[in-house]
């Protein structure tokens, strides 16, 4: 008999915050300025659709996921596809997904970090440096980076909320006109596109026994959802009502523009080192997630009683993967074409197709009955 | 051949020796060489042969690489499984390989019984103790006045017994004794205690293993003629410091008791606090060579029992050879050792031991050490001290919120500094990086060794400090003020923002309440250091990354070192902000007390008193 991996055990408040936090991540990097550049001046109600559209993952992946109360999203894709085909399905998806989705993270992060503080260091190092954060974490395991999450994200949206009142005699209400900015099509269609795909809702379904199992997962993951879109709205909203759309295109790191733009008197002025703290902080969270995901999700399709010599290897192949894009732009190109558009495969096409296939196969049972 | 010869010949001999190399014998004088056991555990006594043909070490010959790159335990631990040497459950009654083999050099005194012949007890307390060599252990031989006489003796150490009880021991025996003796011998000793002495506490035992500890611990054994059991009287009376004031966790109101090194007084001090019948005192022996005593103190009806078993399983099952200080075994106990946070806390106070064992947590009191353990602690808990709850709400709340600034900056200080001045100076407002640019021009070192030598100088002056033998300790604020303060600055050595930012940290560090904690600290602010000199601010938030999970992940005996925040449970009225008493109806969620509820909702019945102050 297989042992059973020990994955440790938290809370519903914990759970939302770690899943909140890391899906958060995406607004320190170059990601807002992809929206502006889609979206124009209604950048703000991009995420609509995208959480709406979340939602219904989290709703999907919560009647998976009840099919089968004590197992994860990797036991029950074998329990659909059968063993061969639901194991390759599980690598590819931990491969894939959560490996590249990592490495595209390391190298974004370290890339904002060399163009915000230190730029004269090699990438290598600050790439090594969230690694190890990353390593650190998902070698003590998905309990203690929950905790982590729970202490930390006071001090992280407190930051937040510090940003967007200091901004507040920047703020001009013109900028969000046009109303529709570049039309409901790109708004809301491409918005929802651009910004539903992200990796928490496969995660969640990795780690659901340790969040309290299937029974209260759809909890979990609306407010986590509503946490980190909302989130990113406001920053967006800020973003957009602090510069125009077409300054705001030119940003690299639009929260960082932010951070520099406030100006509280002589004294308190161009704090953006401080966000750095943050900004470290949830991207070590981040990478540490998808590391951990990763790794139970290749323990558990490959029947291993442990997931931690697996943390080495795949962190390995994520700073490997992390140095192949030549530059930034290279890099955000990977992420805004592949990651965003690969995403939804296992957010919401995994789970429709699990259910399907079960529907199926219950059909064909009680047809056989 | 002549005299003249012969002396000659000698005068030749006697040259050539003097100008001739000679091995000297004695060179070395007293050389301390190896035990048997010694040999033993390092195998060189070990015939070749023996070795590689015995099955272990052909299956290890056999074994792959793999085999080898096995982690090592430390050298001396021996990691066979335990070999009982004695039938009883006795706390170190259990012991591994060589140690128990050292142990057991001596006559099995477990094993031994008391016999019936005075002259044979005699002997084996005389083989045992080793005497006469032996000189403060007493042997008195006695005769008690009874009709007819009865035969016997006593043993005792000299020093820890009281005199003035003993005296009225000796004089219940031999001088008013006059009684008649039962004809039966094997009842004398029932009818001594029961008739004869006066003492408070005399039991009968009849293993000389009960009896050795019993003196050892200020008892008295008497043996009779004929009588196969001892008696053992309670006289312990050894010198010891009275009751003092507190000298490390200080109060400006509260009580100023603090704890001795006497176990009895201690466990009274807290007996004294806690009147109620539930309070549990339970004693268990812990080290092979001192076997001293562990108190551990709980509310029978309150703590958690799965809590009291572990704190008993793991005391019970510690194997040491001398416990002196509650420190060495809270480094036995503790859930991580390896980790820099402490997660047992130490504390002199009587009264900070009662206020836990009423929130439902076990007190451990070690005899000798002046510090009692509580466990399970957390780390909001080590920031408390009882002047918080001992003065208005108001004044714990804002000392408390003073000390969580004072919590981070003794760690974060000099490295958000190191950060600042060589990453974000953008973010130092013009006239104050004018001013720490004009500071630093003339010092010569580069931010970083100035930081460090502050630092260093620093804590080198804290050592010495402690250390310092009492009629100098005012040179120490001397040096440090003149080296630190002014000295280094007119040399040009360091900037005076830096001298600031030490002594701020200093200070800091020293309005953490909690020893170990605020030591803990002091070594993360090195590594901080490190990282903000390294990387800046990015470098800081790997640190504390690193730091914030390594503690969320530390447990103390079973309870999460950061409860009630990380992970999130009931927060109760006294976690940073201290509300007022009669908001703290319920204990500490994270310890699953048997009673959760410390008063009812309305704790100030006056208020439902709807008739109070009409009579007035």
């Amino acid at each position: 008999m297989v042992k059973i991996i020990k994955e440790g055990r938290f809370g519903p408040g914990e759970a939302v915050v770690l899943l909140g936090i890391s899906s958060m991540a995406r607004i320190f990097l170059s990601y807002p300025r992809l929206l502006v550049d889609t979206g124009g001046p209604a950048v703000w109600m991009m995420p609509l659709g995208g959480l709406a559209v979340a939602l219904a993952g989290i709703y999907f992946m919560s009647l998976v996921l009840k099919k089968s109360p004590g197992s994860t999203i990797i036991e029950i894709t074998e329990q659909a596809f059968g063993p061969f085909i639901g194991m390759a399905v599980n690598i590819l998806v931990t491969f894939q997904i959560l490996v590249v989705t990592g490495a595209v993270f390391i190298r974004e992060f370290s890339e904002a970090m060399l163009t915000t503080t230190l730029r004269y260091a090699p990438i290598s190092l600050i790439d090594a440096a969230f690694l190890a954060m990353g390593l650190l974490g998902a070698y003590l395991g998905v309990e203690a980076l929950a905790r982590t999450a729970r202490l930390t994200y006071l001090y992280v949206l407190g930051g937040l909320s510090i940003l967007i009142f200091s901004l507040i005699p920047f703020w001009n209400f013109h900028n969000m006109l046009p109303f529709f900015g570049k039309g409901p099509k790109e708004v809301f269609l491409m918005g929802t596109y651009s910004t539903a795909g992200i990796a928490e809702i496969i995660i969640a379904g990795v780690i659901v026994q340790a969040m309290g199992g299937a029974k209260i997962f759809a909890g979990i993951g609306y407010r986590a959802m509503l946490m980190g879109f909302g989130i990113l709205f406001l920053s967006l909203t800020t973003l957009v009502l602090t510069y125009s759309w077409p300054v705001s295109e030119e940003f690299t790191l639009p929260f960082l523009r932010l951070a520099r733009t406030i100006y509280l008197g002589r004294f308190f002025q161009r704090p953006e080192a401080i966000f750095i703290l943050i900004w470290g902080i949830v991207g070590a969270i981040k990478i540490a997630l998808l590391l951990y995901a990763a790794a139970v999700s290749l323990a558990r399709s490959l029947k291993l009683p442990e997931y931690r010599p697996l943390i080495w290897p795949l962190g390995l192949a994520m700073f490997i993967l992390s140095l192949l894009p030549l530059d930034m732009p290279s890099v955000i190109e990977v992420d805004a074409v592949y990651i965003r558009s690969a995403m939804l495969l296992p957010d919401y096409l995994l789970p429709l197709l699990i259910l399907a296939v079960l529907w199926f196969k219950g059909r064909g049972a009680r047809a056989g009955s | 051949m002549t005299e003249n010869g012969w002396c000659g010949m000698s005068i030749l001999a006697n040259l050539l020796k003097l100008i001739t190399y000679e091995e000297n014998p004695d060179r070395e004088g007293f050389v301390l060489k190896e035990t048997s056991a010694d040999q033993k555990a390092t195998g060189k006594n070990e015939a070749p042969s023996i070795g590689k043909n015995s099955p272990d070490e052909q299956k290890k010959a056999q074994a792959g690489r793999g085999s080898f790159k096995k982690p090592v335990r430390p050298a001396g631990k021996v990691t066979e499984k335990p070999r009982k040497i004695k039938d009883s459950g006795e706390a170190g009654a259990v012991q591994t390989g060589q140690t128990a083999g050292r142990v057991n050099e001596k006559p099995v005194v477990d094993k031994l019984s008391v016999s019936a012949s005075l002259a044979e007890n005699r002997d084996t307390v005389g083989i045992l103790y080793g005497l006469p060599e032996n000189k403060d252990i007493i042997m008195r031989d006695i005769v008690i006045g009874t009709e007819p006489v009865i035969n016997g003796f006593v043993i005792f150490i000299d020093g820890l017994v009281d005199k003035s009880v003993q005296d009225l021991l000796f004089q219940a025996l031999m001088l008013f004794a006059a009684r008649t003796a039962p004809p039966e011998k094997g009842k004398l000793a029932l009818f001594v205690k029961e008739r004869l002495l006066p003492g408070n506490q005399i039991t009968l035992q009849s293993r000389f293993r009960d009896i050795l500890d019993a003196v050892n611990y200020g008892d008295t054994a008497l043996f009779l003629e004929g009588c196969a059991d001892a008696l053992l009287v309670e006289t312990k009376g050894w010198e010891h410091r009275g009751i003092d004031r507190p000298t490390i966790e200080q109060v400006v109101r509260g009580p100023q008791e603090a704890f001795g090194e006497t176990l009895r007084t201690n466990t009274a001090l807290i007996r004294k606090l806690i009147k109620n019948e539930n309070l549990t005192t339970e004693f268990i022996k812990v080290g092979t060579r001192n076997q001293v005593n562990v108190a551990v103190m709980y509310l029978r009806d309150l703590a958690n029992p799965a809590l009291v078993a572990e704190v008993k399983r793991r005391i019970d099952s510690v194997k040491t050879d001398l416990i002196i200080d509650s420190g060495t075994l809270e480094e036995l106990i503790e859930d991580n050792p390896y980790n820099l946070n402490p997660t047992v806390m130490a504390t002199e106070r009587p009264d900070r031991v009662a206020a836990s064992i009423i929130e439902g947590r076990v007190g451990i009191i070690v005899d000798g050490s002046p510090f009692a353990l509580i466990v399970p602690t957390t780390m909001y808990e080590m920031l408390h001290t009882g002047e918080e709850l001992y003065t208005r709400w108001q004044f714990g709340t804002f000392i408390r919120y003073l000390r969580a600034l004072a919590f981070y900056l003794s760690f974060l200080l000099p490295g958000l500094y190191l950060s600042v001045v060589l990453f974000h100076q953008e973010m130092i407002p013009t006239e104050l990086l004018l001013a720490i640019a004009g500071n630093r021009e003339r010092v010569p070192f580069p931010s970083l060794v100035e930081v460090l030598l502050m630092e260093i100088s620093f804590e080198l002056i804290r050592e010495a400090g402690l250390r310092i033998p009492g009629v100098m300790g005012t040179t120490i604020g001397i040096v440090g003020a003149l080296i630190l303060g002014q000295a280094a600055v007119q040399a040009n050595i360091v900037s005076p923002i830096l001298v600031i930012l030490v002594a701020v940290t200093g200070l800091s560090s020293f309005a953490i309440p909690y020893y170990s904690l605020a030591f803990s600290l002091r070594i993360y602010r090195f590594f901080y250091i490190a990282v903000g000199a390294m990387l800046g601010f990015f470098g800081i938030s790997i640190g504390l990354f690193a730091q914030i999970i390594l503690t969320a992940n530390l447990k103390s005996f079973g309870v999460p070192y950061l409860a009630p925040i990380g992970p999130r449970t009931v927060t109760g009225a006294d976690v940073v902000t201290r509300l007022p008493v009669f908001f703290h109806e319920k204990r500490p969620d994270y310890l699953n007390p048997l009673e959760i509820a410390r008063q009812p909702d309305v704790s100030r019945g006056w208020l439902e008193q709807k008739d109070g102050g009409k009579d007035n």
